[in-house]
Order: structure tokens, then sequence, then C-alpha cells
């Protein structure tokens, strides 16, 4: 299957020309900051169709060769961002408390402006998820920037292993106790939800293999099980194949997933926002479970009022892989200053900080092989800065995916719309895309609230409730 | 035959001869037989197909198929004559996808919310792909006559719904009753991918999901089925499922899977689930196929395009306004670079069939969503854009007869066709041809040159309005009040939702399309609604368009007690 499908992405893509695009380039006398392997000055990274060739001093590259003069620019990975919801049509299935068979990766919109805009803030690839409505809700999406092409599979990062959104906690309750009047309405009833979930998935798989083995007796005349996309799902998750990614906060919660998990033998968890994380990072770290964070937003519900701006920092010095992410299109331009905060608060060193929003998040979505690290063979997914990325005056010049310049300062034309709605009301589209919580898209009707109203409104509407 | 002869009850008979076109026809009873079924349209510029002509030629028409097309046909003593002296003759004109006359089913109001959103009954989510679009069929419906009267003789049509909604048929557009209308029952499998707000599937990502799962387990009751018939001692009986067994055809490359298809993501997103399941596929009304031509010659799916245009630029009053500015502000100089790229944008729809020509693509047209009123004018604008007439004549006959099978019945005048035909009183695609005459399977409809309307007639828009709007939560009600000062427009709407009167913003009149946009609130929260209205007179007819979703239908008539 896989195979078919890359054969198609390709065919594709020599159809269209510009998607999949690989480039060749040459990065001349930077600050080259690989994360992995140290700060090389006044060196040079060669690019080959779409990979780094070569990291040294004095490369010469071949006549015609792209080349881009980085004296006295800093030039590290792309950044990552392991937790976002741009570049989706739909976020929230939220009309039932596991939705394991939806993906993501069905409805990729390669045109949203926030592509271009994340660009402009040195990230080359997301993690576009499903939202945090469903305890087990939707599989997510490792997404390349690749902007400027119309073709959704274009946008895919080819080969990145499959995830999945779980969600523990006040959303799933909320959404499903309170507006469906359904399990789960309590912490106890997300655990309940997702172990039967699991358990059905093991019976789902045993009927499976039971009437595949009996298929192959002579005369055998049995009727097959119920073909269920959602417990396929579920299966891959419990056979490894699938790596969890689930929203939570408080330290009970995400101790409970960690005793479920290793319960039915799952292995790959990556525990978003975390907020409490600081308080269970041995017990994190000794399940071999990551964790991907915010530097310092919380309080915007009453699970999320125990937190702390050293919550990566704690979990780095514990030995969890952490990363910060955005979930949210406006701070995903500037992961690099939330990176810099664990500076701040802990004390954490450059590379450190680094790798929170570059090969740690690689390392939780499972592509740290391709990209993350300025290393040979990798990826060509580069930024370049002017000024130290974590100084507060970073500020990125050229954003690079496959090899090819995606974002250019220099030349960053006033409308990069690659569609341009005929029938939109000029008055209406300046400033379309607020930066705004996409979380729970799609639930709003169950709180009486509108689609159209932005977050604040909409908790100011919740506080009058 | 003689049977066949006999069920028909055209809706208009003629005199028996005519001797100049556009002659008002005698009426008669309904129930009244046909004299004849024989006519002979002669001396008419006839346009077999495109690129083939023959000027003062005779077609003649029998029992509902052309019999013969030449230079010097000999007329049968019984045949009606229709002297064709000034008339242009085309083949009829066949639509890829719409409704046309097809019966909406009436929304049941207060329906109960379903206990588990996750698990409602399948009818709840358009999941009846067990439909059949002849049982919604009504030959009387006024779109048959609408979209007749622009030379459509034959229509692929659908229920109306989401998701899997039912078979679509191959209907004509003529005959009394459902059956005589379908040329071919069964044409595809029709889908949408459109979940059901609050229930399962409610994304586009469910409505996938819950395709492949359909799909793959129709494929594993079908293979049991045919096991089953094999020794039927042997196993348990298999479970009936309407739902299931719809596919079986799709499965077996029997029936297409028809997809509404127009935006460019949901084109893509159709193709992926054709790539998973592999089954036939015709995707129509697509409005944004150029981006991805290449996408779509590869997938090998047929294409109908959109005749549904969206509207040009008109040039507005602010610009005027702009021009006596000395200097223009950054506001001004960034709203003219948007509305340059939005005008581009709409040249981009408008030269869509020609690419897609240019790309070797052979496509029909789909009326679906495209207002009747506009789809001559819309032609006009793509040959404007550089499909030509031939291509464009092609894309509306031959094309999509050869797409639905049905080049050896449809698409030409030749001998042994049906009798599908369009006389117009000049070249079609010239802006002042008259559609005169329309036949449908031989039988003779008069296109009903009604009085035109003067353009020039003042339109009063301002007063009051009692209006109704069919919104997806029932019909609402309500007064609109137009007043005008000084030229400029203010106005409220009430209705019968929230029982709340609210100020109108942005409130136009041009010509007589009247545009405004209000704030309705409903407990607290609130949406942004455009409306645009058509005044005629004394009635008013148009949408709503609450903000990012679905526009609704609107209608209106003046107050009595208004001036």
């Amino acid at each position: 299957m896989k195979k078919i499908l890359s054969i198609y992405i390709a065919s594709c893509c020599a159809l269209t020309g510009v998607a999949q695009d690989r480039g060749n380039l040459l990065i001349k006398n930077g600050t080259v900051l690989t994360v992995t392997q140290g700060t090389l000055t006044e060196t040079d990274v060669l690019v080959k169709d779409g990979k780094i060739a070569q990291i040294a001093k004095n490369i010469s590259a071949p006549q015609g060769t792209k080349i881009i003069d980085a004296k006295g620019l800093f030039v590290m990975p792309g950044i990552i961002d392991p937790h976002s919801h741009i570049a989706i049509d739909g976020i929230n299935e939220m009309t039932s408390p596991v939705t394991a068979e939806v993906a993501e990766g069905d409805v990729i919109n390669p045109l949203q402006m926030s592509i271009y805009r994340a660009l402009a803030g040195g990230v080359t690839a997301v993690h576009a998820m499903h939202g945090s409505a469903n305890a087990i809700g939707g599989q997510c999406e490792t997404l390349k920037l690749r902007y400027g092409t119309f073709d959704n599979d274009a946008m895919k990062m080819e080969g990145a292993p499959r995830t999945i959104k779980f969600a523990l906690g006040e959303n799933p309750t909320r959404v499903h106790g309170g507006g469906s009047q359904i399990v789960p309405r309590t912490r106890m009833g997300v655990e309940f939800v997702i172990r039967k979930s699991f358990s059905d998935a093991q019976k789902y798989m045993n009927d499976w293999d039971a009437y595949n083995k009996n298929k192959l007796t002579k005369g055998f005349h049995g009727q097959p099980p119920v073909y269920n996309l959602r417990m396929e799902t579920l299966a891959e998750i419990l056979k490894g194949n699938i790596i969890i990614h689930c929203h939570s906060y408080r330290a009970d919660e995400i101790f409970m997933l960690m005793k479920v998990c290793k319960d039915f033998g799952i292995k790959r968890l990556v525990f978003q926002h975390a907020n409490e994380g600081f308080k269970v990072a041995p017990e994190i770290a000794s399940f071999g479970a990551m964790a991907s964070v915010f530097s310092d937003w919380w309080a915007y519900k009453f699970e999320v009022y125990y937190s702390t701006a050293y919550n990566a920092a704690i979990l780095t010095r514990n030995g969890v892989i952490t990363s910060v992410n955005s979930d949210d299109a406006e701070m995903m331009r500037h992961l690099y200053h939330e990176a810099g905060k664990t500076q701040k608060y802990g004390g954490l060193s450059d590379e450190e900080a680094l790798s929170l929003i570059t090969i740690n998040p690689a390392k939780q979505l499972g592509i740290d092989s391709r990209t993350g690290s300025l290393e040979k063979g990798k990826d060509a997914d580069i930024a370049i800065f002017k000024n130290h990325p974590l100084s507060i005056y970073g500020v990125p010049q050229y954003t690079i995916v496959d090899g090819i310049v995606r974002f250019d300062r220099e030349h960053d034309p006033a409308d990069m719309r690659l569609l341009v709605d005929p029938k939109q009301n000029l008055d209406d589209i300046i400033p379309s895309e607020k930066g705004i919580d996409r979380c729970m898209d799609g639930t709003e009707f169950l709180f009486g609230l509108s689609s159209e109203m932005n977050t604040a409104e909409k908790e100011t509407q919740l506080d009058k409730k | 035959m003689i049977r066949f002869f006999y069920r028909r009850k055209p809706l208009r008979m003629a005199m028996l001869f005519f001797f100049l076109p556009g002659i008002i026809f005698a009426q008669t009873e309904k129930s009244v037989a046909p004299v004849g079924r024989t006519y002979a349209i002669s001396n008419a510029t006839i346009i077999q197909a495109p690129g083939r002509k023959i000027e003062k030629g005779t077609v003649i028409v029998k029992d509902g198929l052309i019999t013969a097309v030449s230079a010097g046909a000999t007329i049968p003593p019984d045949a009606v004559v229709i002297k064709g002296d000034s008339l242009f003759v085309y083949a009829g004109f066949i639509d890829g996808l719409s409704h046309t006359g097809v019966t909406k089913p009436k929304e049941e109001k207060d329906k109960e919310k379903p206990k588990d959103p996750g698990n409602p009954p399948a009818d709840r989510v358009g999941l009846t792909p067990q439909n059949d679009v002849r049982d919604f069929l009504n030959p009387n419906d006024k779109s048959v006559e609408e979209l007749r009267n622009l030379g459509f003789t034959v229509s692929q049509v659908v229920p109306y719904g989401n998701f899997l909604p039912g078979r679509a048929a191959i209907v004509l557009l003529g005959g009394n009753s459902p059956d005589d209308m379908v040329l071919v029952s069964d044409a595809a499998l029709y889908s949408e991918l459109r979940g059901t707000m609050g229930l399962y599937p409610n994304t586009v990502m469910a409505v996938m999901a819950k395709w492949r799962e359909l799909y793959r387990n129709a494929s594993l009751s079908k293979s049991y089925q045919s096991l089953y018939a094999s020794n039927k001692s042997a196993s348990a009986r298999p479970a009936n499922d309407r739902v299931l067994e719809a596919f079986y055809p799709v499965i077996d490359q029997k029936l297409p899977v028809l997809f509404k298809s127009e935006q460019v993501m949901e084109t893509q997103r159709i193709f992926t689930l054709k790539n998973d399941l592999n089954f036939q596929l015709i995707i129509a009304n697509v409005k944004e196929g150029w981006p991805i031509l290449n996408k779509i010659k590869s997938s090998g799916a047929k294409t109908f395009l959109s005749l549904d245009l969206p509207d040009e630029v008109k040039k507005e009053n602010t610009k005027t306004d702009q021009s006596k500015k000395e200097t223009k502000t950054a506001f001004d100089l960034e709203r003219e670079a948007l509305e340059k790229r939005q005008k581009e944008s709409i040249g981009l729809y408008t030269s869509q069939a020609k690419e897609f020509n240019k790309a070797g693509i052979v496509f029909g047209f789909s009326a679906l969503s495209a207002k009747t009123k506009d789809i001559s004018a819309n032609l006009r604008r793509i040959i404007a854009a550089g499909l030509t007439e031939d291509e464009t004549l092609a894309a509306l006959t031959t094309n999509p007869a050869k797409l639905l099978g049905l080049d050896d019945r449809l698409g030409t005048i030749d001998n042994g066709k049906i009798a599908n035909l369009v006389l117009t009183d000049k070249p079609y695609f010239n802006e002042k041809a008259k559609v005169k005459y329309v036949f449908v399977d031989g039988t003779l409809y008069e296109t009903e040159t009604k009085a035109e309307k003067k353009p020039d007639a003042k339109v009063v828009g301002q007063g009051t309005w009692n209006y109704s709007a069919e919104t997806p939560d029932g019909t609402v009600t309500g007064k609109i009040i137009i007043k005008e000062e000084k030229g400029s427009y203010s106005g409220t709407i009430s209705n019968s939702m929230n029982n709340k009167t609210t100020e109108l913003k942005n409130v136009s009149i041009d010509k007589n399309k009247l545009t405004f946009s209000f704030v309705y609130d409903d407990n607290g929260s609130s949406l942004n609604v455009d409306a645009s209205l058509t005044i005629d007179k004394n009635s008013i007819e148009g949408t709503m368009t609450p903000g990012g979703t679905e526009s609704f239908p609107v209608k209106g008539t003046r107050d009595p007690k208004s001036k």
C-alpha cells in the first residue's frame, strides 16, 4: 500500500512539476548550528537534490548552483512544530468519543496562508493534529511546508510514521459528557473509554486472525467479521505502528495513561501540553514516553492552573525527550522565542534549547533520521537567521524545505495567496486568520457559541454561562 | 411502437401546419393525443455536430427519432412542418449533473436528536445509497421547463442530500410521468463529501473514513454472498443490507460513482478515495480544476465542468470616489491590489474550460449550482475566455453523450438518433439568440416567449417586504424594511427565530439587485449574514449566506400595506 501510494505521489509530482521539488543550493560562510554536532563558524552547507550533501569550509559548488551568502548569519535546522492545526480542513470529528478512523491526511489544505506565515518564522515541518474533543481522536499527519503547491499529497512528509491524537481531561468530558450526555463525563470515564477501545481492538484482531486462519482450511464456509476502520486503526496502535500523541495536563492522568499503555504493551507515547509533566518527569522518562509542552502558557482553564515555565527544563533534566510547541498559527511564527524562554527559566544550553524545536520534535514524530538537525544525508530543511535564533533580535531571513527556498525575507510579496476567492468581500478579508486556539473547532454549537467567534469572544460567552 | 405512440401526451399540441416560426400555438387539452409524431423542420441551418453544418437543410423527426437529415429530404405527407427559413437547429444539450425535475424532500421539523450522535440512524446522515432518483422525479417541476428552455434536453439527475443520497438517472427533460423521463436508470451512485452537522459523519475526514469502511464491508459481504450461493446449506445465511448492496455494482465496475466535485481540494480528496478503492469515477460540477489539470487528466475520471461562474465584478462607486482623490492612501492602494487579484481570479474560473480543452481533457458541463438565467451568459463568458464556439457546442452535446455512453443515441443530428433538438432564431451563442422550439424525444416544446421585461423600468426597493427563508433550522419569516434617504439606503430585518429586529448594514440597490448584511443574534451568539435578493416589482427572491456556511433560499413579497 505504501509503495503504491509513493508511486502515485511520484507520478502526480512528475506531472504537476511543482510538488515534491528538490533543490540544489550552497549556503556560504554561515554560523552553522547543527544542534547535534556542535556549532561550526564560517562554514558552508551544500544541498543536492534536497538533501544535505556536505557541511564543511570552502565548499565549491557546481556551476549554476544557487548560492546564499550567509556571512554573519546563523544557519539552523528548520523548526518543527509538533503540535499544530494548520493546513487542514477539519479538526474535530466531535460526534463520538472515539474516532480513530478519521485522518487529517485526508483533509490537507495546502492553500492556507498560515503555512506561508509559519515559513516566515523558520518552520519547515508541522505535526497537523486532530483536536482534543475526543478521548481517541483522529490520526494526525506530519507535513512539510512546501507552500506553493495545490497538490494536497505533496504536503505530506512521505514516509513519516503514523500518529494519532488522544485527549484526557476537561475537553473530552465537556464535549461528550457535558455536550452529548454520554460517556465520558469524568476522568475515570476517559480511562474507561480508552481501555475499552483497546480491549475491543484486541478482540477484533483475534476475530480476524481466526477468520484468516480458518479461511485456509478446505471447505471453510464461515462469515468474515465486520470490517471496522476504527478497530483497524486501534489495532495498529496495539501493534506499535502508530505513535500516540496525547493531549494531557494533569500529572495523575499522565500517569494513568502510562499505566494503560503498559497494560496493553504500547510503548510509543508522547504527551502533548503536559503542563504538570514536571511532577511526573522521572516516571515519564522511565516509561520512555516523551513530552511536548508550551513554554509559558497556562491558566486558560481549571486543569491548567498548576503550571510552571520551568516545565521544559525540568523534563529535560530528568531525561525526557522534550519539545516546545505552539498549538497556534501565530505562536508558531516565533517558536525560537518560545525555546529561548527555557534559558531564562531553567538555564538550558543553546543546544538544549534549540533541540526543543528541532531534533526533539523530530524524535517525537519519528522523523529524526531525516530531519531535525544539520547533518550530511538529512533533508535540507533549513532556517537562516539574522542574529542568533535564541536572541530576542533573531529574525528569520530564509526558510528552505528540501533545498527549495520557500521564504526569503528580501523577496516577500504582499499577497501570497495561491487561490483568491472570487466572491470575497474585500471589507472582510483583512486579517482573516486570527491567532486562535482551534483545538475545539466544530464543537461550538454544543455550548451555544458561534464558529464565527474568536477565542476571546467564546470565552466571554462561556464565562457568562 | 404503437403503444409508445399513444402513451405520449405532449403538453402542447400544434396546428397541423406552421407557416412561420414563432407563431402562437393553439393549445388543446392535455389529455388529447397528438395528431401525429412526425415533424419536418425545413430549410433551416442545421448544425449536425460541431463543425458539421448543412445550410438550408431539412430534419425529419418521426416517432421520437431523427429519420432524415439532408438538404433535399422528402417531407412525409403527415409531417407537421416547421418552416425553418431563419432558424438554426442544434442537437439537444446534455447536462452532466443537476437536480432538474427532482423533488426536494421536505425537511422534517423538530426531529429528535439521536441519543448517541456517534451512531445515528443512516437516513439522518444521508447514508441512503439504496435510494433511486426515479422515486423523486416530477416532469412538471418548473426546473424541467426552465432548463429545457435554454436548449437542454437531457440531464443526469441525482437525489437531494449529502454523503450518499442515492442513485442517479439520465433523464429526458420532457414527458408526462417520471418513467417517461428516464433514459437510463441506475446511471451512477451519487456522493458528496459533505457530512451532517453534529452527527457522525460530521467532518469531511469522517465522511471519507466511513466511505472506505462501507466499501470494504460491501466487498466482504458481496464475496460472502457468492460463497453462500455456492452452498446454501454449509453457511449462515448472509444478512440483507440495502446500503451495502448498493455498492455491489460499483465493486463490479458496472456502476460509476458520481461525485459533486467543486473545490480544488474536494476533487483531490475524491481522487484519494478512488485510488484507495479503485472505482469508476465521474467528477461533476467542477469549479476549480485548473490548478490540478494533470492530476485530473491522469485520474481518468469523466469530467463535467460547472456552468456556475463567479459574478463579474461590477464597477463600484468607491472607485469613482477614489479617482477624485488627489493622493491615494496606502489603504486605497492595497484595496486596488486586492481588487486586481480578485478580478484575475474570476478570469481563472471563466477560462477553466479553455484550459481543460488545451490539456486534452474531454469534458461536458453541469448545471447543478448554476442559476438557469445565468447559463447562456456564462457560456458566452466561457467563449470570450477562449473556448471556441465549436468546442463549447461539443461540451454541450457530443462530449457529454460520449462520457455518458450515449453517443449512439444522443449528441448529434443524425439518422437514428433520439430527436432532441434545439431551434434558435440566431446562432445559439449570439447574445440576441432566442430558443424558439425544443424537441425532446421527438416531442415539440415551444419555449414561451414571455413579454420581455423592460430593463429600464424603475425598480423600487424601498418599502416593507414580507420574507421567508428556508434555513437549515427550518423556515424563518419576518419583515425587511428598506428606507431611502438622498440616494443611500438603510433598513431593518426581523425574524421569527429570535423575534428580534436588527439594523441592516451595507444596504445597496443596483438595478434590481438588493444586497445587505446583518448580524443575526441567537441567544448571545452572533452570526454575520449576507443577503442578495433580486427585486421583481412586488416580489423578491434570492439567498442569504451566513458567514462561512452554505447559503439558503429566500423569497418574499411586498407588504400590501407598504407604499
